[in-house]
């Protein structure tokens, strides 16, 4: 049989932080291909579905805003779509995340499992949905006749803020679920809230000025404006608003990732 | 030699909550957070000490609630001391919910992937020890079948050989020997003394004290979250044996003497044992209490169960005159699982040959409880049984016999 493998240990020459780096590195690399491997499993159509599921968001609002109630906003199709994606990679991943620590009970009682990978994994499975429906989006952006700046390029930027200001969120929502176990059906009626207090289908300039101090506290809404300005308008982004979400995720992340070691571990001892 | 794990002094405590806590966010908020506060809390370990060395097998005993597998969480860091030191030096594997961590819509390929990789080998380790994995587990002809599709056997065989197959250096086992069927067992066992001989250190939860004596160097006995003995195997096994007498012993009731079914006086300490909470009311030998050696033989145990309790194990055993027994068994043995109870009932035990040497036997029986802390009832020398057997046979056995002379053969010409 094999019991020659035993002999070889491959891991006593590198060093325990390189070992750690590399533990970790191969554990996203396993547990993202396998959420996207389940993803391709359960439907027929697959990752198809992911594009399918905002095209058809898109159609909707497009038959509202553009048929029945008259928006006026320009390249109307690529505003609602970049707004969606973005949006849509938020939502979801909080969704998941608030559930991740009661779904992978096998997983955390591994031992040396390291619990505070799960939140990332699944705003990187997010992450790997929105960059896949990027070609869409530039399609759009070719109908709508945007030309596209160097500005672009900042989009890595954009993604990096936001994905670690999903993780911060994440990490509480996951811990809040562990305390009380209705927050997955609280969180959908304030994600559909949060839906609307973003400038997904309709602009910031629509909000009454008395209100727009209350309504940038979203931190989607500079995020979402400054997808824009980069892809359709093609301009700089706002610099301060980011600089703020950046400083808020900064605070958060630890704050976050603090909490919810705290409550993963006695999660395992409740059960 | 250096010490793979060392354990000072370690406790655990847990707190309790109110039994109203709140378990929604709604009653949270409506009840002002006020008794989310924990109101009591409990010791579920305290000074807990013992060292494994590499290449050393340590058991764990206690009956259930003792602490065993908050010790384990502890020890494969799932869950923090809140007290004592705890050193670990190497990686720990472990063998605890074989299977559970699998995916039932993957492969089993893309399973064991994900499963090693979790278990902290490299990709490409697990690329070149895949087919090793896979050969050891016996499924090569299913590996790429969604893992749904398997038996639990074969999800705890393939689950097994992945953990083994990654290198451990320590391996923390809860009750290893229920994987598969009994070769796959024994196979299972000599992989896990090979990694013992390679340098493992193992620690082995178990609620069989022979299984512990028989594999382990030492053993620790753990009661109510402390340690009552910690030592040699066979000597914390014998303690832990004869605690469960001492149990029977302050447990059992001033009863009169009571005639067996077969009329034989049943004398409390004597010939019968057990606190009685179960009356054993009746046992048959059937179809008679004399047979013929290498025939059916069925016993048939009637218990009167007064207090409802839920279930409990069964023992059997044929002894002799003297009080050698030929045969001893125990419903957990024989199958693995605790028998629910009526409050009263029978159970039936049947022997398919009973190939004894002919002779004047006694069957004896026991009802124990769940954790084989203590038995409710146990006769011995209470119900005979005499046996027959064809031809003379001086030892303990009569199996049917044949013989036949061989001539060396005829050369052809």
């Amino acid at each position: 049989m094999s019991t020659k493998s035993s002999q070889s240990r491959p891991l006593k020459s590198t060093t325990n932080r390189q070992w750690r780096l590399r533990y970790l590195w191969d554990l996203l690399r396993s547990l993202v291909d396998r959420d996207m491997k389940l993803m391709y499993k359960r439907s027929t159509l697959g990752i198809a579905w992911t594009l399918i599921s905002p095209l058809l968001q898109l159609l909707v609002f497009i038959f509202v805003f553009q048929v029945i109630i008259k928006i006026d906003i320009p390249q109307y199709a690529s505003y609602v779509f970049s707004g969606l994606l973005a949006w849509n990679w938020f939502q979801t991943c909080l969704f998941q995340a608030t559930g991740v620590i009661i779904s992978s009970r096998a997983l955390i009682r591994q031992p040396g499992f390291p619990t505070s990978i799960l939140p990332i994994i699944v705003v990187t499975t997010g992450l790997i949905h929105f960059v896949l429906a990027l070609p869409i989006l530039f399609v759009f952006l070719l109908i709508d006749g945007v030309n596209l700046t160097p500005w672009v390029l900042l989009l890595p930027l954009l993604q990096l803020l936001q994905f670690g200001l999903t993780v911060a969120c994440s990490y509480f929502l996951a811990a809040l679920n562990v305390a009380f176990r209705d927050t997955q059906h609280t969180l959908g009626v304030l994600l559909q809230f949060l839906f609307y207090l973003t400038p997904i289908f309709y602009e910031v300039g629509s909000i009454p000025d008395k209100y727009r101090r209350i309504y940038e506290l979203n931190p989607m809404v500079p995020l979402v404006n400054s997808y824009r300005q980069i892809l359709i308008q093609g301009e700089p982004p706002d610099w301060l608003s980011l600089v703020i979400v950046a400083g808020m995720t900064l605070v958060l992340l630890p704050a976050g990732y603090y909490v919810f070691k705290r409550q993963s571990l006695r999660f395992i001892e409740e059960i | 030699m250096e010490s793979a794990i060392l354990v000072e002094n370690l406790g655990k405590r847990f707190n309790r909550y109110h039994a109203d806590k709140p378990l929604t966010i709604m009653e949270a908020v409506l009840s002002g957070l006020r008794r989310i506060k924990p109101v009591d809390d409990f010791w579920a370990l305290r000074g807990i000490c013992f060292e494994v060395n590499a290449g050393e097998m340590l058991g764990v005993i206690g009956h259930n609630g003792a602490g065993k597998s908050t010790l384990l969480q502890i020890l494969g860091k799932v869950a923090y001391p809140t007290e004592g030191r705890l050193e670990m030096r190497g990686r720990v594997g472990a063998l605890l919910d074989l299977g559970a961590g699998f995916h039932g819509d993957l492969t089993g390929r893309e399973n064991v992937f994900v499963s090693a990789i979790v278990a902290g080998l490299p990709r490409h380790e697990v690329a070149r020890r895949f087919d090793q994995m896979v050969e050891f587990a016996e499924l090569s002809g299913f590996i790429d079948n969604p893992v749904r599709t398997y038996s639990t056997g074969m999800m705890m065989r393939l689950a097994f050989s992945v953990a083994v197959h990654c290198d451990p250096q320590i391996l923390l086992v809860d009750e290893f020997l229920s994987v598969g069927d009994i070769a796959f067992q024994s196979k299972c066992l000599k992989r896990i003394l090979a990694m013992k001989a390679q340098g493992c250190a193992i620690v082995l939860v178990s609620h069989d004290v022979t299984q512990v004596e028989r594999l382990c160097d030492r053993a620790l006995w753990l009661k109510h979250g402390t340690v009552k003995a910690y030592g040699d195997s066979d000597i914390v096994a014998g303690q832990y044996a004869s605690d469960m007498l001492v149990q029977t012993q302050q447990r059992m009731p001033d009863r009169a003497d009571q005639l067996s079914t077969s009329g034989i006086p049943l004398r409390m300490n004597d010939n019968r044992f057990g606190s009685l909470e179960i009356e054993i009311t009746g046992v048959r030998l059937l179809p008679k209490a004399q047979m013929k050696s290498g025939d059916r033989l069925s016993i048939e145990i009637d218990y009167k169960n007064e207090r409802s309790v839920a279930s409990a194990h069964f023992t059997l055993s044929i002894s002799g005159q003297d009080g050698q027994k030929y045969l001893d068994v125990t419903t957990a043995g024989l199958m693995q699982k605790v028998i629910p109870l009526e409050n009263s009932g029978t159970f039936r035990l049947s022997i398919d040959r009973v190939d004894l040497a002919s002779g004047d036997y006694f069957v004896e029986v026991g009802i124990y409880e769940k954790d084989w802390s203590y038995a409710y009832d146990s006769h011995s020398r209470a119900y005979p049984l005499a046996v027959y057997a064809n031809y003379v046979s001086k030892g303990i056995l009569a199996p049917p016999i044949s013989f036949e002379v061989i001539f060396p053969k005829a050369k052809a010409i």
